[in-house]
């Protein structure tokens, strides 16, 4: 949590002095008001504001890495707690007339906050604009975090069968064929025996950033579980799909992986298998992609 | 048969931490889950288990177990669970699976040191002309921990033989329940033709596997091990778990079905006694001689090819139609129904 808060601690340091400050000035020249004048409904409004505001600035620093547009956020929204702070501290002080000083310490960093946070804003989206280009062929129009894969940067086997009705939908739609591959590691349990299974999630994590390397753009590749990994093929026919399958095996022979202990050289290969979509149920099709998978994998155990 | 005087039940402390609890533990810890948030509750500290000293009960296991599967939050961590309990790192008895010279001696000291290997879950061997099966049994009363029990149990053993054997064997698995959400899983890990809503926990493989000779194996080393094997069983003072004794005299005892008090004065406790310890394994004592009678009679259709007449019969019941009645009551099916279901595939 503090290793957090920790590129930012002059910016916070700075905010906690000026709001101390702000409450000092008020309560050296203002008088506090008695319980009996307090007006619950405005402290309410105006005091949650300024908690809210501290907590989405918490919320920020904690879910994004220090940088320029964090900083932009971060000054915007300490600006605007600020002031939010100021505004709900006269609802327990009271100024005399004759100070004018207090109306531009409440609305003088408000219009400034709010320039700071669309800039930051602006600059968010720029970013996550950037951020969608890497995420291309792991995922499409549909985002839901909680149906990410917890090891590999790919959509899991939930984030697949969404995607699988909507292109499957899409395709009859459109006349268009649909195919579905799947690839899976040989001997894969061998890695995880003999190098740990830490060097099996590594290889994992390497093979699904090969695979990516090597779809076209509106691929998209998921890891349906363990070392089985599918790719939902978008106008592709059976024999355009099994060219792809093809290249995909030995893209994953010719990897040099190197272990993270030894560096030694670890010989991968795969087999895949090949369906195209007929008028069917995304969880029929998926069973039959992995049928078709294990009568590849037979009778290559058969031919070796 | 003789009754074995001593058994563990699911608060006795002495399944060592760095054993199975391990794998789990290292699992989590791969995941970047807290050691802290991960052992709350279970009275258990890190620490402790590092330094080889922790023994847990089967409860405490339970309880870790549902705390990765709530902090892991993902379909597959039973199964990865499952990849690393077997052959496992639990001395002599590791040793001895190791070193086993085909699946038939694996699954024999998997059965013989259940205790070590495997504490949670009881593996049972059957045999008929064409088919070996292994039937799982709870040893502590999972209770709703039980699926993933099951999960990473039958994964450890399809992983362990693929591993020894140096070839991805022709499990077939059956599960109790019904298909999952994540049946993927399954599909990977246990093999594509995974069957659900099935009467029994089974896996099964053409029974010519079992005799196949494992490659790498020293006979010697396999031999001595499983001696010392026994020697910590010995010294542990138990083999199987009260749940498991008490399956195994019922269903010695099927044909008389014993009542409530002769199975107490034959546990040498009083009925009370023996109520109390079945509660505090989730279970009755009804519960218990139905599941006896259910395995029996699935067994004499399966293996035996009973007719319903023979296994009423076998059963002493009455007559069939009282059979079925009962069936109907231990399966939530017809007998004719579960015969059908019983032929996997």
């Amino acid at each position: 949590m503090f290793s957090v808060l920790r590129p930012h601690r002059f910016k916070l340091a700075l905010l906690l002095l000026a709001a101390n400050f702000g409450l000092l000035l008020h309560l050296a020249s203002g008088e506090l008001k008695p319980i009996a004048e307090w007006v619950w409904l405005d402290i309410l409004g105006e005091g949650g504001s300024a908690l809210l505001a501290l907590v989405w600035l918490g919320l920020v620093l904690k879910s994004r890495p220090a940088g320029r547009v964090t900083n932009y956020l971060v000054l915007g929204l300490g600006c605007i707690f600020f002031s939010w702070w100021i505004d709900s501290l006269d609802e327990f002080i009271r100024l005399p007339d004759s100070i004018t000083w207090d109306h531009w310490l409440e609305s003088g960093p408000m219009p400034l906050g709010m320039i700071l946070l669309t800039l930051g804003i602006y600059h968010w989206h720029r970013e996550q604009l950037a951020i969608n280009g890497q995420m291309e062929k792991r995922e499409r129009l549909f985002r839901e975090h909680r149906l990410f894969d917890k090891l590999t940067p790919l959509g899991g086997a939930d984030f697949l069968k969404h995607e699988l009705s909507a292109s499957l939908e899409d395709s009859r739609r459109r006349q268009q064929p649909l195919s579905l591959l799947a690839l899976d590691l040989d001997n894969f349990t061998a890695i995880n025996q003999r190098f740990g299974h830490g060097e099996g999630d590594a290889v994992l994590q390497a093979i699904s950033q090969l695979l990516v390397l090597n779809l076209r753009r509106q691929d998209l590749l998921c890891r349906l579980a363990g070392d089985r990994f599918v790719v939902l093929l978008p106008d592709t026919g059976e024999s355009q799909a099994r060219r792809l399958a093809l290249e995909l095996e030995i893209a994953v022979r010719s990897l040099a992986h190197k272990t993270r202990q030894h560096g030694e050289r670890l010989q991968l290969a795969a087999s895949t298998a090949v369906v195209m979509a007929f008028d069917e149920s995304p969880d029929a099709l998926l069973k039959r992609l992995n049928l078709a998978l294990a009568q590849s994998r037979t009778t290559l155990a058969k031919s070796a | 048969m003789t009754l074995k005087t001593c058994w563990y039940e699911t608060d006795s402390r002495f399944i060592p931490g760095h054993y199975q609890p391990a794998a789990l533990i290292d699992l989590a810890l791969s995941r970047d889950i807290d050691s802290h948030r991960l052992l709350r509750g279970t009275g258990l500290f890190h620490d402790d288990i590092l330094a080889g000293q922790s023994r847990i009960s089967p409860q405490q296991f339970l309880g870790l177990i549902d705390n990765s599967r709530r902090l892991l939050d993902a379909s597959d961590s039973s199964f990865l669970f499952g990849q690393r309990l077997l052959p496992g790192h639990y001395g002599p008895a590791s040793h001895a699976l190791r070193h086993a010279q085909n699946l038939h001696q694996a699954l024999q000291t998997l059965i013989d040191q259940q205790a070590l290997l495997s504490p949670l879950a009881a593996p049972r061997l059957l045999l008929d002309e064409h088919y070996a099966y292994v039937h799982w049994l709870d040893s502590c009363g999972a209770d709703e921990q039980w699926r993933f029990v099951l999960e990473a149990s039958m994964t450890s053993m399809v992983a362990m033989s693929a591993w020894l054997s140096g070839e991805r064997l022709p499990w077939q698995c059956s599960f109790r329940h019904g298909e999952p959400r994540y049946v993927e899983q399954y599909w990977v890990h246990l093999g594509e033709h995974t069957q659900f809503d099935r009467p029994l926990d089974l896996m099964r493989l053409p029974r010519h596997c079992l005799a196949q000779p494992w490659p790498n194996v020293s006979a010697t080393a396999g031999q001595v091990a499983r001696i010392e094997a026994r020697d910590q069983l010995d010294q542990l003072g138990f083999a199987s778990s009260f749940l498991d004794c008490l399956y195994d005299y019922l269903h010695a005892h099927v044909q008389q079905t014993p009542s409530l008090e002769q199975t107490a004065q034959a546990f040498a406790m009083s009925p009370a006694t023996l109520k109390r310890k079945l509660h505090k394994h989730h279970t009755g004592f009804q519960q218990q001689v139905d599941r006896v009678h259910t395995h029996v009679a699935l067994y004499l259709y399966q293996v035996k090819g009973f007719s319903n007449e023979e296994v009423a019969q076998y059963l002493r019941f009455n007559d069939t139609a009282n059979f079925r009645r009962s069936f109907k009551r231990w399966t939530g099916s017809t007998p004719n129904l579960i015969r059908q279901l019983l032929m996997l595939g």
